[in-house]
């Protein structure tokens, strides 16, 4: 199992209020990884971080091997190795379910029209949505659009899959066709990041749980470390608030 | 004054005032066009974000200043000014005999263009920043966005925007009589000089401009509504229930 990304001492400050301190923490191939932690814990930030939407203030994200904050990197060609899924969805509003997923596949990866449809189409099909190719995303539900969002990302056939809290903008109801999806999604081998408040999914899917207090990352394992043996009482304490 | 007089001055002078709409058309139209290009890039330059590289970052902050003098000072002097002192300052200075309707085209657009960088910005700030952060997020450069994603929305919000600077145009194309173009007011102008009747000729003009004004504002509605599409979409094959 390698390394895909390794995040080596880490930070971000907005002003001087600092968001995320010295961050280690490395993404293996194939890892459905969930990232849990209460509300301004630090948790979209490293996510956002990660394919620098937002510039760390330090420390260095190595991606095969490269340090991909080195000024002479190029951003472009190492953003659309990672699928990113949105709380709110961001589709483009101008296309149709269809074209949200080919636009970048055309633009960006050079592919064909019609090589673009098929794989646009063979992942509308994975998420469920290949009836709705035609509809725009102002015509579909949250969690429609959610599921075109993660056909969107996966169209680019990325090394690393990025959630920043998927369904946390779905009504109730809709929860539940979005982590299914993501569950398929996970059982396929895909390399995942998830950033969740859904505890029952994490200890369900993950093959490793990250808890983030404070801008740092306060305990990490495997779920059943986490969840029922947790070592940290920061841990505990949240647990107990969130699951109760 | 009388309808019949005025049907008879219409019958008399008709091609005067046709050639007057016609030349107030063309450079309304052409002057719109031209200056909603320029309000585009004017517009997409100046929402670029700030470059990491040092370089880069001094290039687009002298090109924005550029772009600042440009849209205040045309949007800060009457038209019929810069009409005068373009027109006739050209003559003055390099000896360019500028032709009357290529000068007035030139004068339209550019205004329309200092007006339209404004619509164009206002429209760009009010597209959602996550359409930007998801075409970042699969990879797209500044270019790439703003052509596949940001742009057709925003020329979508600025419609409306754009049609009253149509509709401003063919009413303002007006004020280019002082440099001898032969626009709609020009001719009617004419007219009543040749009739000594002042009433008649300017009410024939602002028939024609109403109907003019009228006819664009009802071609961008039908622009909007063929932009917007269907409200249905239809389904391919029958989703699982």
């Amino acid at each position: 199992m390698g390394n895909v990304i390794e995040v080596q001492h880490l930070s971000k400050s907005f002003g001087n209020h600092e968001v995320l301190r010295d961050i280690d923490f490395s993404v293996n191939k194939g890892e459905v990884i969930c990232i849990i932690g209460s509300s301004g814990s630090g948790k979209s930030t490293l996510l956002r971080c990660i394919n620098l939407l937002e510039k760390p203030s330090g420390g260095q994200i190595i991606y095969h091997g490269e340090n991909i904050l080195d000024e002479k990197h190029d951003i472009h060609a190492y953003r659309k190795k990672l699928g990113m899924v949105f709380q709110q969805f961001n589709l483009f509003n101008n296309h149709n379910a269809l074209n949200n997923c080919m636009v970048g596949q055309v633009k960006v990866l050079k592919r064909s029209k019609e090589d673009a449809e098929k794989i646009a189409l063979k992942y509308l099909k994975v998420v469920g949505m290949d009836h709705y190719v035609n509809a725009k995303p102002k015509q579909l539900s949250g969690g429609q659009k959610q599921r075109v969002a993660i056909a969107r990302a996966l169209s680019m056939e990325p090394d690393v899959m990025l959630f920043d809290e998927p369904t946390s903008a779905l009504d109730p109801e809709m929860v539940g066709e979005v982590l299914k999806v993501m569950k398929e999604l996970a059982s396929t081998g895909l390399t995942m990041l998830i950033v969740t408040h859904e505890m029952e999914f994490a200890r369900e899917v993950a093959d490793r749980v990250v808890f983030m207090d404070k801008g740092v990352i306060a305990e990490e394992g495997p779920p059943e470390q986490i969840f029922n043996h947790p070592r940290e009482e920061r841990t505990k304490a949240f647990l107990k608030r969130t699951l109760s | 004054m009388s309808i019949e007089y005025i049907i008879s001055m219409i019958t008399n002078n008709w091609p005067m005032f046709l050639r007057g709409a016609g030349m107030t058309l063309l450079i309304s139209i052409i002057g719109t066009i031209f200056g909603s290009v320029i309000g585009l890039l004017a517009g997409v330059i100046r929402t670029i974000p700030t470059p990491e590289r040092k370089l880069k970052r001094v290039v687009l902050k002298i090109v924005n200043l550029i772009l600042s003098v440009y849209i205040e000072f045309f949007r800060g002097t009457p038209m019929i000014v810069q009409a005068m002192v373009i027109f006739y300052g050209s003559a003055l200075a390099f000896g360019i005999d500028m032709d009357r309707t290529m000068a007035a085209i030139f004068i339209v657009s550019i205004n329309t263009g200092a007006y339209m960088a404004e619509i164009v910005r206002g429209g760009v700030i009010s597209i959602d920043k996550g359409q930007f952060e998801a075409a970042q997020a699969i990879g797209m450069n500044h270019v790439q966005t703003m052509w596949s994603v940001v742009l057709p929305q925003v020329i979508r919000n600025i419609l409306p925007a754009t049609g009253n600077q149509f509709i401003i145009n063919i009413k303002d194309t007006s004020v280019l009589n002082v440099i001898g173009v032969t626009e709609l007011y020009f001719q009617a102008k004419t007219v009543a000089g040749i009739s000594f009747k002042y009433f008649e000729p300017f009410f024939i003009a602002c028939i024609l401009y109403f109907v003019m004004t009228f006819t664009v504002t009802l071609i961008l509605r039908y622009i909007e509504r063929k932009l917007d599409g269907p409200e249905n979409y239809s389904m391919i094959g029958q989703p699982p229930p």
